[in-house]
């Protein structure tokens, strides 16, 4: 498969003297002794990472880590120091101002922490930016901008402010902003983590039912491990400007590559936040009986619990068709939960 | 994140202290102790005449030249005179469309629109307030001044937007445009006349050219700082969906820097507003003429008549331009009564419609039957009572039954004991040698060497100027000014800010006194003071005390609310909070109170040359009078520059000092 957005060696240095800020770095010198010395400071350090097509990448990190600017980098919102980065066949670093404008407009959208709306524009207009920026006729615009709006819930809110909406509904306003370009590739930038929690719990509901109908490639980045493994097909950990460890939810649980990833799948409520099909294993040859217990691929892994507890019998994941998709194993739930608790 | 760019070890830390040790200051502080002593000894009194620099001479002749050649020098036959008719002929437009409309459009319009955007009363007022002008027959007049004042607004708005997107885009372009826009603000409005009267005589050109420059700052300033402060989320937002520069500035900074654009040209507007009225003295014509004509009569009936109605103008522009402001912000609403906020915007726009369909059809109806004259039938003059009024209050309040109260002997005791012996302290008591050494040292422990340097040759050059004696008797007239206002203006701000009640109560006397342009404020004064410096005095107290209440009661608001709560705690009195808590945190917001009532006082005492005020008022006001006068006033011009500036950079200086370092 190929891949829609493409890093490699990426740096983001900020400060004038970055080649020798880049020496030192690429020594394993930590960010004090560079800063000491150079007077720079490394935010993103020499990362390397694909997207696929359809995939959600979450890049998980504490405040300070560089998640941030790093995916400013990578929609070159700001100029990264070195390093190459690809999206949809564009080579980003070459890419002059023009064709970046439309590459912006026709194939990246973003979603942003403080939602990044317009207070002057009502909620349809904020929607319609992106198409009003491209050009697109009055009635044209409003009547895409509405119908996005009616797939994020706001239906009849398209005359408000933003300002009179709740935090919640002006993230949808952000999210739906952004998905009325038809971008290929969604960035988020913690999108969520201004919001209380159980809202914040209802929009990441929200945007795995829309992932699924929209199979949209998007780049996701929180400080919430939580929100991490509810969310990603693939996790990075970002540690002081570099990824420690990549790798699927399961992998990062299962295999922390550190001590610092382990913290934090200690505190990790996995059986609430793993979607079942995360552990399932390929159906094979395996006969799949009338009388198993089954689940849904996007229930959690605690849906299954129950089950996997009272039977010995594996739990069929199926799809929303009710078609087997795999296999979820005694055997290996508990192999993670005993990970989580050690 | 990118935000997270380290603090220089040690930057920021204490470098006046450093500043101070440089041989360079021990220099300069030895040269001014020197200074002082020697003052003392030789004791010469003021500046020497026979060092006068006599600037006035090679002005009175290029006054003269400029006058001869008015109508053969290629500077008026190509430039000057086709921008005077150009000028001219676009405020002569604006007045002939002013004019073309039925009278009863005015109140109508400004009573509808005051309802819509201040409510009931307002409108009411508003309503009145306009006929009010016209039965006092001042309906022409009014047109002369509103369309001198738009023109003059207009072009304003025109030069000045740009310019204020060009300091936002260009840095060095801002800090440029920062520095001469702070000199601008510090200058007398009344200084701005005479370069102009210099250039183009007398008229409603050199009024249109000095009022334009003079009202220029806050849209610059406001849209600068407007655009400066869309937050960066929105612009990247912008960015994120290709929009391109111009896009963004168009699609997003503008609209969201709207407010402040628009608090910048109600500023602008006021300015104009009070600046068009001090204009009359280089004949503006309109209603400041007329003021201007009764008060030199000392007819207080026809001066009070003109100049409320140049307040009722005044106050409807002001609510106006503000009301447009805020427009927009109720509409939006905050929070989430969304429905509410809706309801209330749909209504909005009904009672818009509503109103501009009614005003067009009777201006429409009006406008071709040419109802255009305010009615006879309706004039109603109020001047003779004034006048009685006015005789009853110097018969009778001027030393009332003869106790020794009264304003009489009020403005005696501020003459004998605080003017004239502070005059003479410093025009003759101290010499002037010691007088530069004193303000370099100011300047010196105020801000740095610069300071002490920049003030040492701006002293200099009054004396040189042969205005060391008029200017110490403004700086004296200045400073009792000064004093009497903070007097009042801090225990009232005091009051304001601890208790809600009492701040709702002065806020709309003090929101309508500023509304007042500076020159109509001499008009009661002089009712109840006479003539001379006194009713200078008060009116520039008068003038000053809403900025000084103000800005005392938001000092002493911004004291945090744990402080005054710890402070409690630990059994403080509420006089004990008050000194050693409240007033040390909020020293340099007061410091800020008192650089802007020194600035406005400087402005009224100059302004009251006009009523006898003497000093470098009297000397410009004469230049704009006579023109073999115009050499002098524009010595007195730069004198009063240099002395505002001189007094503005102090006090921001020491305020600067009592601010709390900044955080690590």
């Amino acid at each position: 498969m190929e891949p829609i957005v493409t890093v490699s060696g990426l740096w983001k240095i900020f400060g004038k003297k970055v080649d020798a800020a880049r020496e030192l770095a690429a020594d394993g010198a930590g960010r004090e002794q560079i800063q000491a010395e150079t007077g720079c400071l490394v935010a993103v350090r020499d990362v390397t990472f694909d997207v696929h097509a359809g995939e959600t990448f979450v890049v998980m990190g504490l405040s300070g880590s560089g998640k941030s600017t790093l995916v400013r980098c990578v929609s070159r919102l700001i100029e990264p120091t070195f390093g190459h980065m690809e999206v949809c066949g564009t080579i980003l670093a070459d890419a002059s101002d023009t064709a970046l404008r439309e590459l912006r407009r026709s194939k990246m959208a973003m979603v942003f922490q403080h939602f990044g709306l317009f207070p002057h524009r009502r909620v349809v207009d904020n929607v319609a930016y992106g198409l009003e920026v491209q050009g697109v006729a009055r009635d044209e615009r409003h009547e895409r901008a509405r119908e996005v709006l009616s797939t994020v819930g706001l239906d009849g809110w398209a005359d408000h402010y933003p300002q009179q909406l709740s935090g919640g509904m002006q993230q949808r306003v952000g999210l739906a902003r952004a998905l009325a370009v038809e971008p290929e590739v969604l960035f988020f930038d913690e999108p969520f983590s201004a919001l209380d929690p159980l809202i914040r719990r209802d929009m990441q509901d929200e945007l795995v039912t829309l992932q699924l109908e929209l199979q949209r490639t998007i780049v996701f980045i929180t400080h919430d491990f939580a929100e991490a493994l509810r969310l990603a097909d693939r996790i990075a950990i970002m540690r002081d400007g570099a990824f420690t460890q990549v790798g699927t939810p399961l992998e990062i649980l299962t295999q922390p590559a550190d001590d610092y990833v382990r913290a934090f799948t200690q505190d990790a409520p996995i059986a609430k936040v793993l979607p079942a099909c995360s552990l399932m294993r390929p159906v094979g040859d395996v006969a799949v009986e009338e009388g198993w217990p089954r689940t849904t691929e996007t229930a959690t892994l605690e849906s299954a619990l129950p089950f996997l507890l009272s039977e010995h019998r594996p739990v069929v994941v199926c799809n929303a068709e009710g078609d087997p998709l795999g296999l979820l194993h005694q055997d290996d739930v508990a192999a993670v939960l005993e990970q989580n608790l050690r | 994140m990118s935000q997270t760019v380290a603090a220089e070890p040690g930057a920021g830390a204490d470098a006046p202290a450093a500043r101070r040790r440089s041989p360079f200051a021990v220099g300069l502080a030895a040269a001014a102790v020197a200074l002082v002593i020697v003052g003392f000894v030789a004791s010469v009194g003021a500046f020497p005449e026979s060092w006068n620099f006599g600037l006035a001479d090679p002005i009175d002749r290029t006054r003269r030249w400029l006058i001869n050649n008015q109508t053969s020098h290629w500077l008026y036959t190509v430039l000057l005179n086709p921008l005077t008719d150009l000028a001219d002929a676009g405020i002569r437009r604006l007045e002939a469309i002013l004019r073309w409309f039925p009278w009863y459009v005015y109140p109508v319009f400004c009573g509808l629109g005051l309802w819509r955007v201040r409510g009931r009363l307002a409108g009411a007022l508003g309503f009145c307030g306009v006929v009010l002008i016209g039965m006092t027959d001042l309906w022409q007049q009014g047109f002369a001044t509103l369309a001198l004042m738009g023109v003059a607004v207009f072009l304003s708005l025109l030069a000045g937007i740009p310019l204020g997107i060009a300091a936002w885009r260009n840095d060095r372009f801002a800090g440029v445009l920062r520095p001469t826009l702070d000199a601008m603000q510090t200058m007398p409005g009344f200084v701005y006349l005479i370069p102009f009267v210099l250039l183009f005589g007398i008229g409603r050109v050199p009024a249109l050219i000095a009022t334009v420059i003079f009202a220029l700052p806050p849209v610059v300033r406001l849209t600068d700082v407007g655009l400066r402060n869309v937050p960066g989320s929105m612009v990247e937002a912008s960015e994120m969906f290709g929009a391109t520069d111009r896009q963004t500035l168009r699609l997003v900074r503008i609209p969201a820097a709207r407010p402040a654009i628009l608090a910048g040209t109600n500023q602008t507007t006021m300015l104009a507003m009070s600046m068009v009225v001090i204009a009359a003295f280089i004949g503006s014509g309109g209603l400041g003429q007329d003021v201007l004509r009764a008060m030199r009569d000392i007819d207080v009936g026809e001066a009070s008549e003109a100049g409320i109605a140049i307040v009722i103008m005044a106050i409807i522009l002001d609510r106006f331009t503000r009301g447009i402001a805020t427009l927009g912000e109720r509409g939006r609403g905050q929070g989430t009564a969304a429905h509410a906020g809706d309801s209330l915007r749909a209504a909005d726009t009904v009672t818009i419609r509503w109103i501009a369909a009614a005003t067009a059809l009777v201006a429409l109806v009006g406008g071709i039957v040419s109802h255009n004259k305010f009615p006879e039938w309706l004039q109603w003059h109020y001047a003779p009572y004034i006048n009685d009024i006015t005789a009853w209050a110097r018969d009778n309040l001027y030393d009332i039954g003869s106790s020794g109260i009264g304003t009489g002997p009020l403005s005696d005791f501020i003459t004998v004991y605080m003017v004239t012996p502070l005059r003479e302290l410093l025009s003759s008591g101290i010499p002037w040698p010691a007088m530069i050494g004193l303000g370099v040292l100011g300047g010196l422990l105020a801000r740095g060497v610069t300071l002490g340097l920049g003030i040492g040759i701006a002293l200099f050059l009054i004396g040189w100027l042969g205005m060391w004696e008029l200017s110490m008797d403004t700086l004296a007239q200045t400073l009792v000014a000064v004093a009497v206002t903070l007097a009042i203006a801090v225990p009232l701000g005091i009051q304001a800010s601890h208790s809600d009640r009492f701040q709702k109560l002065i806020d709309p006397v003090l929101d309508f006194l500023q509304t007042i342009p500076s020159f109509v404020l001499l008009v009661p004064v002089i009712t109840l003071f006479h003539v001379g410096r006194i009713p200078g005095i008060i009116a520039s107290v008068v003038y000053a005390l809403p900025a000084a209440v103000h800005y005392t009661d938001l000092g002493l608001r911004r004291v945090p609310a744990e402080v005054h709560e710890a402070a409690t705690s630990f059994g403080a009195t509420r006089w004990q909070r008050l000194r050693r808590v409240e007033l040390p945190l909020a020293a340099p917001e007061l410091m800020v109170a008192v650089n802007q009532v020194i600035m406005l006082v400087l402005a009224m005492v100059v302004i009251a040359g006009l009523v006898g005020g003497g000093g470098l008022g009297l000397e410009t006001v004469n230049a704009l009078r006579r023109s073999d006068a115009v050499g002098r006033g524009f010595e007195a011009g730069i004198a009063i520059v240099l002395l505002a500036g001189i007094l503005d950079r102090l006090t921001r200086g020491v305020a600067d000092r009592l601010r709390p370092p900044p955080a690590a």
